[in-house]
């Protein structure tokens, strides 16, 4: 997809999102207005068009995600200059509000699998079990190992 | 036509996110844990139902067109991770050994569910299912490097559904429950609540802090820690280590299954 079209799509998701955030912090009892919160919502949309074009532009094949990020994490660095004033923007927009308009598509588009859903649907289930487990014990059993070893415990 | 089409959905997305933001956050008690249920549930849920199959509201092609915007808003998501972990580089990297490689004991679980998967019958819904824990990092990486609209899109959006419907329920039994089964001490089982998703660490830590009073503070701080470390350098283990060795182990797997049907054909 050809990225004018996805900064449209972003940005028509940019305003549920202050919308939603909006509502999500005045339920937390600390409410953050469309108006306050639509330079930190521009930048997150600023690092997303900018990791999208080093992923063009960089010779070296990585996912747009890795860039993405990375362009976050530089911009956010206690050294960077004006960290500051990106993290007091960003800060405005919530972690949990971003990730309710992505649930609302997601739950829009898995209708459309309804069929390969119910096919996969108690396998997933026991898969998605184990998986739980397995990180949660594997985590456990190593970091017991290196706690133990750097006589932490 | 498309327009049409584009404006209707996110119309629908933006209706299903104030009803959902309106319902809020949702506690309840699970065994000794708390089980947070949280807005973006409740989005998906309600969206579920929209299909032809029930209330006959958006059509297939809508559908699919959806599917797309979730790989493409995720992006924004990746941003905010971004400037979460930036200002805490210091801690992170302070942190210690142990609290860093605890990381891989992710990684111990394609070995012990990729080969679960396809002796379901799984194919390559199996990597996107079992490379990682399937959060909201997880997405990204599968919508960007295959497609969510792909069988390994399939198995991770599966698995990241389970996780959204009854992950923070399941973290919250299982931390109330392993400390009695397993001889770990309370601070390693606290490492492994932090799997990057802030509901299912919520829930674990605080069904072990229950279980430790007397350890909490540092229980949830080594929680803590350790979540955002995942969130921190999961995304980069996940795309760099975890897909390639769950794609490498795929071909093996699957390799040696051929061979068994054969010989037994």
């Amino acid at each position: 997809m050809e990225l004018a079209k996805q900064v449209r799509i972003l940005l028509i998701s940019s305003v549920i999102t202050l919308i939603g955030n909006w509502i999500f912090t005045y339920r937390a009892g600390n409410p953050v207005n469309p108006l306050q919160a639509v330079l930190g919502v521009l930048i997150l949309l600023g690092v997303v068009v900018i990791g999208l074009t080093l992923k063009n532009l960089v010779p070296v094949k990585l996912p747009a995600i890795a860039y993405i990020s990375l362009t976050g994490i530089i911009l956010s660095l206690p050294w960077t200059p004006g960290s500051a004033f990106f993290l007091e923007h960003t800060s405005k927009v919530q972690f949990l509000a971003l990730c309710t308009p992505i649930l609302a598509y997601a739950g829009i588009s898995i209708g459309k699998d309804i069929g390969s859903f119910a096919k996969l649907g108690p396998k997933i289930i026991v898969i998605a079990l184990l998986v739980f487990t397995g990180t949660f014990v594997g985590s456990a059993v190593i970091a017991e190992v290196l706690l133990r070893a750097t006589g932490v415990i | 036509m498309e327009k049409i089409k584009d404006f209707k959905l996110h119309i629908i997305a933006f209706v299903l996110v104030v009803i959902s933001e309106f319902i809020g956050l949702r506690s309840f008690q699970v065994g000794p844990g708390t089980a947070l249920l949280l807005p973006m549930l409740y989005a998906l849920i309600i969206g579920m139902f929209l299909g032809p199959k029930f209330l006959k509201i958006v059509n297939e092609e809508e559908m699919s067109l959806a599917s797309t915007y979730i790989g493409i808003t995720v992006l924004m998501l990746t941003a905010k991770m971004g400037f979460n972990i930036g200002p805490n580089i210091e801690v992170i990297a302070s942190s210690g050994l142990p609290l860093v490689l605890q990381e891989l004991g992710n990684f111990g679980t394609i070995f012990f569910a990729l080969p679960v998967a396809v002796l379901l019958g799984l194919d390559r819904e199996a990597i996107g299912a079992t490379f990682s824990i399937a959060r909201e990092g997880s997405l990204a990486i599968i919508g960007d490097v295959y497609g969510l609209d792909t069988p390994e899109g399939q198995g991770v959006m599966g698995v990241y559904i389970c996780g959204t419907l009854f992950g923070a329920i399941y973290f919250g039994l299982m931390a109330g429950f392993l400390p009695s089964i397993l001889p770990l001490h309370p601070y390693a089982l606290a490492m492994a609540c932090g799997t990057g998703s802030a509901s299912m660490m919520s829930a674990s830590s605080g069904a072990l802090a229950a279980t430790f009073p007397a350890m909490e503070t540092e229980i949830i701080a080594f929680a803590a820690a350790s979540n955002l470390l995942t969130s921190a350098t999961g995304l980069y283990a996940s795309l760099f280590v975890g897909l390639p060795m769950t794609n490498k182990l795929y071909e093996i797997v699957k390799g040696r299954k051929a061979k068994k049907a054969e010989e037994a054909a």
